[in-house]
C-alpha cells in the first residue's frame, strides 16, 4: 500500500516530479557519458603511441638498448614471429630489422634508427600507413623503396622521389652505404620520431647486409587491448632469454600520461555524483517544504512516523529507479553514437589540427562501468533523500496543518 | 522599491530560499573543485616533467635548439644570474654547458651526453644530489664526474674509476680529458640513464675550451600560470638577439597531451554544468511552482504581471549572486585543504608515477582566476533559469491561479 | 658493396670523382682514371696544411701522413702546439685516434663515423670510405673548357642507381694535357649545385706533376671553406703494414 501511495504522489505533482526525474537521469548520463570520455581518452593517448610504432608487445635481445648495434639480433627471430603469430589472441606480428645509422643527403645527415619492415606484415601491428601525407607507404616497385617523417624530410631537405643515403656499421665492422628512394613521407604526432624513424623494405636491407633476415624488434599486436599482460607473461615465460616487454613497460611514459588522465577522471566522477546528491537533495528538500501541510496532515491522522520515512524514501527510490533508466538510456545513446562518428576535439581546439586522426575522441565504456555508475547513482539518489524524509518526519503535524 | 519587495520576499521564506541557495552554493564549490583539480594536475605534469631536465625554460644562443653544437653557445657574463632570480615567480635557474663526447673506458667506448653544471645550482632546479645512488655528489671545483647507471654499466665504471672524455670542441678544437668518476646517479628513463655525465661548469669549460660560454640557462618557476609574465619581465633584461624558449617549445608532445586533455576535460565540464543546471533549476521551478498561489493573488489586485517578473527577476539575481559568492567563500577551504594534503592515489597508476621517480598525488590549483571563473559560470547558470519565471507568469491565469 | 681504402690525398679525389668502369664513355673512363693515379701510389708519405674557415673563426692543422695501399692510413698532428702529437690511424674499417695529452687510444665508433674529423668539414668517415668512385658512377664527356692556362675535359659523373651516394651528379674538368684535376662540381638531384672543389698551385711533387692545393666551398653555407695544401710528397717509399700500429701510434714523429 506504501508502494501504491507512494508512486500516487510522485504523479499528483507531475511538474516537481519531472524535474527530479529528469535530474537523476542527467546526473546518470552525466556520469556514463564522462565516464565513456575518460576511457576514450586514456585509450586513445595510448593508442597513439600503439598504433605509431609501439605495438602490444615489443621483443629484444637483452643487450639491443645499450647500442642498437646490428650485432645484438634475436637469434632465429623470423621463426620466432611466426610462433607468435599463431598464438590465439595474437592479431599479428612484425619482424623488423632495426639498428642506428646515419641519413644522408646532398646537404645534411642526421642519426636515425633504421628500421627494415615487410609492409605487408607491419600493417597488421602499427597503423603508420594511415600517416603518410605525401607519396605512399610503400605503394611502388621501387626496391630500395624507404619511407621518413616529415621533420627528417625538412632537416635533410628531401622530398617524395628524394635519394637518401643510409649509413651504418655491417655485420663485421664494415662500413656499408646504401641509397634509397623516398617513395613517402610520414607526419605523426611526435616530431622526435618523424625525426628519428626511417623505414625500408627489410628484403632489401637483408641484401644489403649480404646476410640472413637479421631480426632485432618483434612487436606484437593483440587481438584485444585486455588480452596485453596474458600475451606478455606467455611470451616472457616463453622466451626466458630475450627481452619482452609490454608496452607500459617498453614505453612508461606514455601509461603514465594516460593513467594520469584516467586517474584524475576516475575523481571526477566524484565530483558529478556530489552534484547529483546536491541537486537531487535540493530538490527532494524542496518537494518536502511544499508537501509541509499534507505531510503533516498524513501524520495528524494517524500515519505512522516511520511509514512516512519509508514512504519519502521509497518516492525517491522510484523516481531515481525511472530517472536511472531513462539516464542509462541516454547515455548507451549518446556513447554509441559517438563512438561511431568520434568527437573531433580540433573543433574546440585549433592547434590540435596538426595532431590529424588523433585529436579524434571515441568515447567507450565496458559494461560493467554502466552497472557500477547506475548503481552508485541510485545509492546516491537515496542518501540524498535521506535527509529530506529525516526532515519530514520530523515536522510537528499541528504545525505543519496551519502552513499556508 | 522592487529591490526591497524582492530582497524580503526572499527571506520571508527562509528554508526555500536556503534550499535554492545551497544548491547554487553547492554547485560552485563542485564546479571549482574539479576546475581546480584539473588544471592542477596539468600544473602537476609540467611540473614534474620541467623538474626532470628541461625547466620551465631556458636561455639559448638563437641557432642553438636547431643546431646543438659549441659554436652556437653565449657568454655567461652577459647574464646575471642574480638578475634572473629576482624576476618574480623564478625559482631557480641552472647554467649548462653540454655537447654530446665519446665516454671511453678501457676498451669500451659509447657516445654520451656531457653536461658542464653549476653542482649547487642544478641541484636546486633538478634535485640532481637525490638521484644520486653510489659515491658522492660534486662541487664546484671538483674535476670529477658523475655518471648515469645505464652508461656506468655499460663501461663497467666504479667510483674512483677515471674515464675519458673525447670529442669536438669549441671552435674545431679537440675536447680530451681524463676524469674521475665520483658518483652515479639513476635516471628512472631508460633514454636518460644510458648516455648522462655531469662535470662541474669550469671544468666542461676547459674541456670543450669554451671559455666562459654557456649552451643554456634552465629556469624554473613556482607555477606554470605564471609563465607568460616571466617570459616577459625576462625578454627585458635578457639581450634581444638571445632566444627564449618555454616548456611548449621544447617538449611539444607534453604541450599537445595536456591540450588534448584539456579539451576533453572542458567537455566533462560541460557535462557537470549540465548536471548542476539539472538542480538548481529543480530548485527554482519548485519555488516559483509552490507561490503559485500568492503570484495569483499579486496579480488580480492588480499588479501588472510584468512588475511581477521584475520582482522575481531581483529574488533570482540574489540567490544566485549570494549563492554563488558563498560558494566561492565555501570553496576556497576545500580547494586549500587539498592543495596541502594532496590525496594519494593507489594501483596502478601510482605505479606507473612511481617508476618515472614522480610522486603520485593528485594536485589541486588554488589560482584565484578558477574561483571567479567557475562561480561566474554557474551564477550565469543559476540566472538562467529566470526562464522559467518568465514562462510561468506569463502563463498564469490569476483566478485559476489563487483556486488551486 | 666492396670497398677500398682511401689514402688522405684521395679524400679530395673521393669528393670530387667517379673513375668509372661503364662502358658508357670509355675515353672519359681513361681520363678519370689516369686523373686518379695520378694521386694514388703503393704507398706514400706526405706533409699538408689543412685550413678551416668558417664565418666565426678559422684553423689550421699541419699533419704528416703515411699510406699503404688500399687499408692503412697513419696521419700525425704536428701543429697547433695543442693537438700536436694526435695521431688517427685507419686500419682497413677501423680509425683509431691517439690523444697524447690524456695518453689514451680511443676507437671512433660507428655513430661517430660522420662526425668531423679534427674540426674539419671532412668526417671520419671520408677517411676510410672506399672509393665509391669507382664502381659508382657512370661518365661522359660533355665538352671541353678553359681553366687558367690549361684546356679541360668536361665531364659528367652519374651515380649508377644503386650507388651509395648523396650526389645526383658530380661535373668534373681535367686537363688533356697531365690528366690533371682542376675543378669539380658537386649537384644534387634536383640540380642544385651544393659544393665546387677546385685544385689548384700545380707544381711537380714525388716525381709527378700534380695540384698541391685543394679548396672545397660549400654554397648552401656562406662563409665555410676547406683548404688542403700540400708541402711535400714522397710515392713508393717503404712501408710495411706492421708500421700502421697502436705502438706505432704513441712513438711516431
Amino acid at each position: 500500500m506504501v508502494l501504491s501511495l507512494a508512486w500516487k504522489n510522485i504523479w499528483r505533482n507531475k511538474n516537481r516530479s519531472i524535474v527530479v526525474l529528469l535530474a537523476i537521469a542527467f546526473g546518470l548520463w552525466g556520469g556514463l557519458f564522462s565516464g565513456g570520455l575518460m576511457v576514450g581518452m586514456g585509450e586513445s593517448m595510448v593508442n597513439t603511441a600503439i598504433d605509431r610504432n609501439l605495438g602490444h608487445v615489443q621483443i629484444h635481445n637483452k643487450k639491443f638498448d645499450e647500442t642498437r648495434s646490428i650485432r645484438e639480433f634475436i637469434p632465429q627471430g623470423v621463426q620466432i614471429a611466426s610462433e607468435i603469430k599463431r598464438l590465439p589472441q595474437v592479431q599479428g606480428v612484425t619482424a623488423r630489422t632495426s639498428f642506428t645509422g646515419i641519413a644522408s643527403s646532398a646537404t645534411s645527415s642526421f642519426p636515425v634508427q633504421i628500421n627494415g619492415i615487410v609492409p605487408s606484415e607491419e600493417q597488421t601491428v602499427t597503423k603508420l600507413h594511415d600517416k603518410i601525407i605525401a607519396g605512399s607507404y610503400f605503394g611502388t616497385s621501387y626496391k630500395n623503396a624507404i619511407i621518413i617523417g616529415e621533420k627528417l624530410a625538412r632537416r635533410l631537405s628531401l622530398h617524395e622521389h628524394s635519394k637518401i643515403v643510409l649509413g651504418f656499421e655491417g655485420l663485421h665492422g664494415e662500413l656499408v652505404n646504401i641509397a634509397c628512394r623516398v617513395v613517402g613521407i610520414f607526419h605523426t604526432a611526435s616530431s622526435r620520431f618523424d625525426e628519428g624513424n626511417v623505414f625500408l623494405l627489410r628484403d632489401y636491407l637483408q641484401r644489403q647486409l649480404e646476410a640472413p633476415p637479421l631480426i632485432h624488434e618483434i612487436a606484437v599486436r593483440c587481438t584485444n587491448a585486455k588480452e596485453v599482460s596474458r600475451v606478455t607473461a606467455q611470451l616472457k615465460q616463453r622466451y626466458p632469454h630475450l627481452l619482452v616487454q609490454s608496452w607500459k613497460e617498453r614505453a612508461p611514459i606514455v601509461a603514465y600520461m594516460s593513467d594520469l588522465m584516467i586517474m584524475y577522471t576516475y575523481f571526477f566522477l566524484v565530483f558529478i555524483l556530489l552534484a547529483v546528491l546536491f541537486g537531487i537533495t535540493n530538490t527532494m528538500l524542496m518537494s518536502v517544504v511544499d508537501r509541509t501541510r499534507e505531510l503533516g496532515m498524513l501524520m495528524a491522522i494517524g500515519m505512522k512516523r516511520i511509514r512516512v520515512f519509508g514512504m519519502i524514501l521509497l518516492e525517491s527510490l522510484l523516481l531515481s529507479l525511472s530517472g536511472g533508466i531513462i539516464g542509462i538510456i541516454l547515455g548507451e545513446i549518446t556513447i554509441t553514437i559517438t563512438q561511431h562518428t568520434g568527437i573531433n576535439l580540433s573543433m574546440f581546439e585549433a592547434s590540435l589540427s596538426s595532431f590529424g586522426l588523433s585529436a579524434i575522441l571515441y568515447p567507450n565504456l565496458p559494461g560493467s562501468m554502466y552497472f557500477m555508475l547506475t548503481l552508485f547513482i541510485v545509492i546516491t539518489a537515496n542518501i540524498a533523500a535521506l535527509l529530506p524524509a529525516w526532515k519530514a518526519i520530523h515536522l510537528e503535524p499541528a504545525r505543519a496543518i496551519r502552513t499556508v | 522599491m522592487y529591490l526591497n519587495l524582492s530582497w524580503r520576499n526572499i527571506w520571508r521564506n527562509k528554508k526555500r530560499t536556503l534550499i535554492a541557495l545551497a544548491s547554487v552554493f553547492f554547485a560552485v564549490i563542485t564546479a571549482v573543485t574539479t576546475r581546480s583539480m584539473q588544471l592542477g594536475s596539468y600544473a602537476y605534469m609540467i611540473r614534474s616533467t620541467a623538474h626532470f631536465y628541461n625547466g620551465y625554460l631556458q636561455i639559448q644562443h638563437p641557432g642553438y635548439w636547431e643546431n646543438r653544437s659549441l659554436d652556437n653557445t653565449f657568454n655567461q657574463d652577459s647574464i646575471a644570474y642574480t638578475a634572473l632570480l629576482d624576476v618574480n615567480h623564478v625559482e631557480s635557474c641552472a647554467p649548462r654547458l653540454e655537447s654530446f663526447a665519446l665516454i671511453s673506458f678501457g676498451t669500451t667506448t659509447r657516445v654520451g651526453e656531457v653536461v658542464g653544471i653549476v653542482p649547487h645550482m642544478e641541484d636546486q632546479a633538478t634535485n640532481l644530489a637525490s638521484r644520486l645512488v653510489q659515491g658522492s655528489y660534486l662541487t664546484a671545483d671538483d674535476r670529477a664526474v658523475l655518471i648515469s647507471q645505464g652508461l656506468a654499466r655499460m663501461l663497467k665504471v666504479a667510483p674512483g674509476d677515471s674515464l675519458v672524455i673525447y670529442g669536438q670542441a669549441y671552435q674545431g678544437q679537440i675536447a680530451a680529458g681524463l676524469y674521475p668518476v665520483k658518483g652515479i646517479i639513476k635516471y628512472p628513463i631508460r633514454e636518460l640513464n644510458n648516455m648522462m655525465l655531469y662535470l662541474p661548469l669550469k671544468a666542461a669549460q676547459d674541456l670543450f675550451l669554451t671559455g666562459n660560454r654557456l649552451t643554456s640557462i634552465a629556469i624554473m618557476i613556482d607555477d606554470n600560470r605564471h609563465l607568460d609574465g616571466v617570459k616577459r619581465t625576462l625578454r627585458t633584461i635578457l639581450p634581444a638577439h638571445y632566444a627564449l624558449l618555454d616548456w611548449k617549445a621544447m617538449l611539444p608532445e607534453l604541450h599537445q597531451d595536456i591540450q588534448f586533455d584539456n579539451v576533453s576535460g572542458m567537455i566533462m565540464l560541460a557535462i557537470l554544468y549540465v548536471v548542476i543546471a539539472f538542480g538548481i533549476f529543480g530548485t527554482i521551478i519548485m519555488m516559483i511552482n509552490e507561490r503559485v498561489k500568492e503570484f495569483g493573488i499579486l496579480i488580480a489586485v492588480g499588479m501588472k504581471k510584468i512588475r511581477l517578473l521584475l520582482v522575481t527577476f531581483w529574488e533570482i539575481l540574489f540567490i544566485s549572486f549570494l549563492g554563488a559568492l558563498a560558494g566561492m567563500a565555501g570553496a576556497t577551504p576545500v580547494v586549500w585543504y587539498f592543495h596541502l594534503h594532496p590525496i594519494r592515489m593507489t594501483g596502478e597508476a601510482a605505479h606507473t608515477f612511481e617508476m618515472l621517480g614522480i610522486e603520485p598525488i593528485f594536485s589541486f590549483s588554488t589560482d584565484p582566476y578558477i574561483f571567479l571563473n567557475q562561480a561566474l559560470i554557474v551564477f550565469l547558470i543559476a540566472f538562467a533559469t529566470f526562464i522559467y519565471p518568465i514562462i510561468f507568469i506569463r502563463r498564469l491565469d490569476p483566478s485559476r491561479a489563487i483556486r488551486s | 658493396m666492396k670497398k677500398q681504402t682511401i689514402h688522405i690525398l684521395r679524400i679530395s679525389l673521393f669528393l670530387l670523382l667517379g673513375v668509372s668502369l661503364s662502358f658508357a664513355d670509355q675515353k672519359a673512363t681513361e681520363i678519370v682514371r689516369k686523373s686518379n693515379n695520378l694521386l694514388r701510389g703503393k704507398s706514400s708519405f706526405s706533409e699538408a696544411t689543412l685550413t678551416v674557415i668558417k664565418p666565426s673563426w678559422k684553423r689550421s692543422i699541419t699533419m704528416k701522413i703515411w699510406a699503404l695501399e688500399p687499408d692503412y692510413a697513419l696521419i700525425l698532428i704536428t701543429k697547433p702546439a695543442r693537438d700536436k702529437g694526435t695521431v688517427t690511424l685507419k686500419r682497413k674499417r677501423e680509425v683509431w685516434n691517439w690523444i697524447p695529452t690524456i695518453r689514451r687510444l680511443i676507437k671512433i665508433p660507428p655513430s661517430m663515423m660522420m662526425q668531423p674529423w679534427m674540426g674539419s668539414d671532412f668526417t671520419n668517415d671520408d677517411l676510410v670510405r672506399e672509393s665509391s668512385i669507382v664502381e659508382d658512377y657512370t661518365h661522359t664527356i660533355i665538352g671541353r673548357e678553359t681553366i687558367g692556362d690549361y684546356t679541360c675535359y668536361k665531364i659528367r659523373f652519374d651515380p649508377k642507381p644503386e650507388a651509395g651516394v648523396v650526389w645526383g651528379k658530380i661535373i668534373t674538368w681535367i686537363s688533356q694535357k697531365n690528366y690533371l684535376m682542376l675543378k669539380a662540381e658537386y649537384y644534387d638531384e634536383d640540380g642544385q649545385l651544393i659544393k665546387t672543389m677546385t685544385g689548384s698551385k700545380i707544381k711537380t711533387m714525388g716525381g709527378r706533376l700534380l695540384p698541391t692545393r685543394w679548396e672545397v666551398l660549400p654554397h648552401n653555407k656562406p662563409g665555410h671553406k676547406t683548404i688542403l695544401q700540400y708541402k711535400s710528397i714522397r710515392f713508393n717509399i717503404k712501408l710495411t703494414p706492421d708500421f700502421f700500429s697502436q705502438q706505432n701510434m704513441k712513438r711516431v714523429r
